[in-house]
């Protein structure tokens, strides 16, 4: 167990920058989640760490010993490096049984027979999986498969532990026990993990901290509250939660109390209160947790927010609740309610703060 | 989910594995090395002795350039030219024409035993030219069953096989195979729905496979014509047999007579023309290069399971079946099994009742000479050990080419596929002049293993034929979650890869053991009195004019291929093609 310490980081395939500039460190015993659409470069950056692929320039330091600097030319090939990687594929040898495929790094590492058989014991008991030692991958279910591929890279004690996308291949339900399960195991293991996901609910439910990828650059790295309360831009809003967005233009800038008055393209006013400090005639966009917004009644006062008229584009049922799609002034929100409605117009409260103001230009993504 | 608190791990941290320091080097230069060793051995000294005014082992040689002013100067050399080229291209129509016919026939119509023609259609490249040319020789040769027959009812036969067209025809046929195998992997792998489209569109079946069919065809026709072209250069038994007594000489007879048949060789001139020939080669197979692309150069030649829909041929699936079933019998069937029968017999005629003439002397008599039985025994030797030996460097030479990160994996690859551009015949001269040249092989060199080595530099392509499609196939995961956990390179593909690889290295074996077993234009420059295998012994006979004894020999040589073939294919399910 150990620090991992990621500076300057990039790698390039060709023409394509897979990772670019990647800092990160990781204290001992740490769990720390890559996070981001598919191609971000999450498996890339397990990759460098675990010594599958030369980067192209930064340095990877794990405790005091140095697995990559590109400066020094330094590349420690990844049987020298004592990584435990966990494949999405799992990667489990076809030719042998569950107790071979375990007893592998044992093995290469000269531990008695007698040691072996208890290790690899032990460590299938952790994953629950000691009555299937003599079944080979092919007789097993994929979250059999999953925890086997768990137990022999946790057999060696890896100094760190890399996780690409351990549960992808489950079912939901499935994927629901194995979640509440590792989470389980590691805080009794309290190994120093790197976890790689784009299932966010993954990634909120299991970290310390996050590390949100966009096309190879690192967006935000904070704790899960944190990425989910103030994203550091409108790509982490959107990807973490259902977020609903907004475009305007500023027609108040903020006074004294940080509150600015954005005009939606339709002329509808809403005043959001925010610590960004947008000038007059900015562009803006602003975005709200379906949670943070509330069908307003016929004569609510507009206290502690505003509130907008929205067009009913589409309604259905995804039980127990209806979830409602609006348009406000060529933007498409999203919220939920209790009670069908078959208005074809809805007034719609937001909250003077808890709303994120993004001052970059516009949302990429539309909705 | 619940954890029982009892389980820990062993707190101990465990001696990261040592690795022996420079293992994996030293294993993947000594391969990188042998390989080019072997591949740049037959063709160094060729190259070497086209520019010396005198045999590449006596003393005193100068260096010149005027073995090629020589060779063009040769009396009749333009026409040994104009020969091959003939005889290359003829062999080319005829085989590309046959193979596209049956793949469309057999491959993608509803004519009755479709299937079973494809299988016997394929026959001819299990087995030798030089087999097939005594087939033919023994059905359509001047004293040949179909020959007298028709001689008795016509006044004469109306086919001469000892011509250029006659040799073409040979030729034609025991490589239209190849054209079908490519044709077949094109037509399954070609999006079935564009014929769909053009059906619904209310195409006809002919339109439909006029303006469809054959033009998705066409680069698979195209590919294997120029693989086609390529062989028709380097075939030496057809020209040998049929060419010779008719004073037609192509290129590879040209070498033969010059450089293994001659009483006093003028190494010079035939080093020289072995050049012009490898270099014409070389254009060839950068052709088929250029043609295939990069991506599919492994691609497996096994049909996809699924298949188009078969065109309905109506009224013609029965004139149609039976015309198939007339071209297999005259090509395959009766070829094949009159040689069989002539094995078994003391004479083969229309004339004479086959009861009468039932025997097993040719075998006896093969069998009282030594030369015969050793030469079947040295063929097992050479096809059991040097396809193990083959096989082995075939893997090695795969998993470092395709799963390693040596340095010079691409050059590798390059210089292990090079073989493909280097004719039978000059390989066979360039082994003869590299044992000649190094003083220390000269022990080897009336052994069996110049045989071993030249046959396996030849055929080292057609075994990573054999094994990367499943090498890359195979999911890079499975050695880098072994690397990551300690194992160096060797141990990972000592334990993962090459144990994964079994079921290819088996097929590679058995490819190997078959290509061996059936070789001879190589081993005809090579062997020497001790180390005969069974191409050098049929040809020795057949100078001698015993055609019984080279009926009896072929047949081993047949059954053994025969009962190889069967086996791989039933219990392993192995693809073999040539
Ligand atoms: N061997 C390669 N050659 C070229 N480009 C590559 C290679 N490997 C990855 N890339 C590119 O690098 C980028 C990052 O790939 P990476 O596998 O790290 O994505 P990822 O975040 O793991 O995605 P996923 O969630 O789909 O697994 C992608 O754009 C990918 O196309
Ligand atoms: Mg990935």
């Amino acid at each position: 167990m150990a620090e991992l310490l990621i500076e300057n980081l990039h790698k390039r395939f060709g023409p394509v920058k897979a990772i670019e500039d990647v800092n990160i460190r990781v204290a001992d015993g740490e769990f720390v989640t890559l996070l981001g659409p598919s191609g971000c470069g999450k498996s890339t950056t397990l990759g460098a760490i675990a010594g599958l692929d030369q980067p192209t320039s930064g340095r990877i330091r794990v405790g005091n010993k140095t697995y990559f600097d590109g400066d020094k030319a330094i590349f420690l090939p990844p049987e020298a490096r004592n990584c435990g990687l966990v494949f999405q594929s799992y990667a489990l040898w076809p030719h042998m049984t569950v107790y071979d495929n375990v007893v592998f790094p044992l093995k290469l590492r000269r531990v008695s027979t007698a040691d072996c058989k208890r290790r690899v014991e032990e460590s299938l008991a952790l994953v629950e999986m000691e009555r299937f030692q003599d079944r080979y991958p092919h007789q097993l279910s994929g979250g059999q498969q999953q925890r086997v591929a768990l137990a022999r890279t946790l057999v060696y004690q890896p100094e760190i532990l890399l996780l690409d996308e351990p549960l992808s291949n489950l079912d939901a339900k499935l994927r629901d026990r194995a979640r509440t399960w590792l989470a389980e195991l590691r805080t009794r293991l309290g190994l120093t993990t790197i976890y790689v996901t784009h299932d966010q609910v993954e990634a909120l439910a299991l970290s310390d901290r996050i590390v949100v990828m966009n096309g190879g650059r690192i967006s935000q790295i904070g704790a899960p509250q944190e990425i989910y309360t103030r994203p550091a831009d409108s790509f982490v809003a959107d990807f973490i939660g259902t977020t609903n967005f907004l475009n305007g233009e500023v027609v108040g800038a903020p006074g004294g109390d940080g509150q600015t008055l954005v005009s939606l393209s339709d002329g509808q006013r809403v005043l959001i209160k925010s610590d960004k400090r947008p000038s007059l005639g900015d562009k803006v966009t602003f975005a709200y947790r379906p949670e943070q917004m509330r069908l307003a009644t016929p004569n609510d006062p507009a206290i502690g927010g505003s509130i907008i008229e929205a067009d009913v584009v589409s309604h259905s049922y995804v039980g127990g609740r209806w979830q409602v799609g609006l348009n406000v002034g060529g933007n498409q929100i999203r919220i939920e309610t209790q009670d069908a409605t078959t208005d074809r117009q809805l007034r719609l409260w937001l909250p003077l703060t808890g709303g994120i103001l993004f001052t970059e230009r516009t949302h990429g993504k539309s909705h | 989910m619940s954890l029982d608190a009892s389980t820990t791990l062993a707190p101990a941290a465990d001696a990261l594995p040592k690795p022996l320091p420079g293992r994996d080097t030293v294993i993947q230069y000594g391969m990188a090395l042998l390989t080019v060793v072997l591949i740049a051995a037959p063709l160094l000294p060729v190259l070497y002795q086209s520019m010396l005014d005198r045999a590449l082992y006596d003393s005193g040689q100068q260096f010149t350039l005027s073995n090629f002013g020589r060779l063009f100067h040769t009396d009749g050399f333009g026409l040994v030219i104009w020969n091959t080229f003939v005889f290359a291209t003829l062999t080319t129509l005829i085989s590309q024409t046959l193979g596209t016919l049956a793949a469309v026939l057999f491959g993608r119509t509803d004519m009755p035993f479709a299937r079973l023609f494809g299988e016997l259609f394929l026959w001819p490249i299990y087995l030798s030219a030089l087999v097939l040319s005594f087939g033919w020789y023994t059905i359509y040769g001047p004293a040949g069953y179909l020959t007298l027959l028709m001689q008795s009812i016509f006044d004469g036969a109306p086919w001469n096989l000892y011509s250029l067209p006659g040799m073409a025809m040979i030729a034609g046929v025991s490589q239209a195979p190849v054209a079908y195998i490519y044709c077949m992997s094109s037509a399954s792998i070609t999006d079935p729905t564009l014929e769909e489209a053009a059906r619904v569109a209310g195409a006809g079946t002919l339109r439909t496979l006029s303006r469809i069919t054959l033009p998705l065809l066409l680069p698979a026709i195209a590919y294997s014509a120029v693989l086609n072209f390529t062989v028709g250069l380097e075939l030496l038994a057809i020209p040998l047999v049929f060419g010779d007594p008719a004073g037609i000489t192509v290129l590879t007879t040209f070498l033969y007579n010059n450089g293994v048949a001659s009483a006093r060789p003028d190494h010079g001139l035939v080093a020289t023309a072995a050049v012009l020939m490898f270099a014409v080669v070389c254009v060839l197979v950068w052709l088929q290069g250029r043609l295939l692309g990069n991506t599919r150069r492994f691609v497996t030649l096994g049909g996809k399971a699924t298949r188009p829909r078969p065109f309905r041929l109506n009224r013609l699936r029965w004139p149609l079946c039976v015309f198939s079933a007339i071209y297999i019998t005259a090509t395959v069937v009766m070829p094949i099994g009159a040689l069989l029968l002539r094995a078994f017999t003391s004479l083969l005629s229309p004339m004479v009742p086959i009861t009468d003439v039932l025997t097993f002397s040719n075998f006896a008599s093969m069998l009282e000479y030594p030369v015969y039985p050793r030469s079947i025994w040295n063929s097992f030797i050479v096809s059991t050990l040097g396809g193990a030996v083959a096989t082995a460097m075939v893997g090695l030479i795969a998993i470092i080419v395709l799963r390693s990160d040596f340095r010079w994996r691409a050059p590798l690859h390059y210089v292990a596929l090079f073989p493909r551009a280097v004719p039978g015949v000059v390989a066979g001269i360039g082994f003869f002049y590299a044992f000649a040249l190094v003083p220390g092989l000269g022990g080897l060199r009336n052994t069996i293993w110049i045989l071993v080595a030249a046959f396996t530099m030849h055929f080292i392509p057609v075994g990573l034929g054999a094994v990367a499609p499943m090498l890359l196939q195979m999911s890079p995961d499975f050695d880098r979650a072994a690397r990551t956990q300690g194992a160096d390179w060797w141990t990972t593909s000592r334990r993962i890869v090459l144990p994964l690889l079994r079921p290819a290295l088996v097929a590679c074996f058995i490819i190997l053991f078959i290509t061996f077993f059936k070789e001879y234009t190589t081993a005809i420059f090579l062997f020497a009195p001790g180390s005969e295998v069974i191409g050098t012994t049929l040809l020795q006979a057949w100078t001698q004019g015993e055609v019984g004894l080279v009926s009896a020999l072929a047949t081993v040589q047949v059954m053994v291929i025969g009962i190889c073939v069967t086996a791989a294919r039933a219990f392993l399910g192995v693809k073999l093609y040539g």
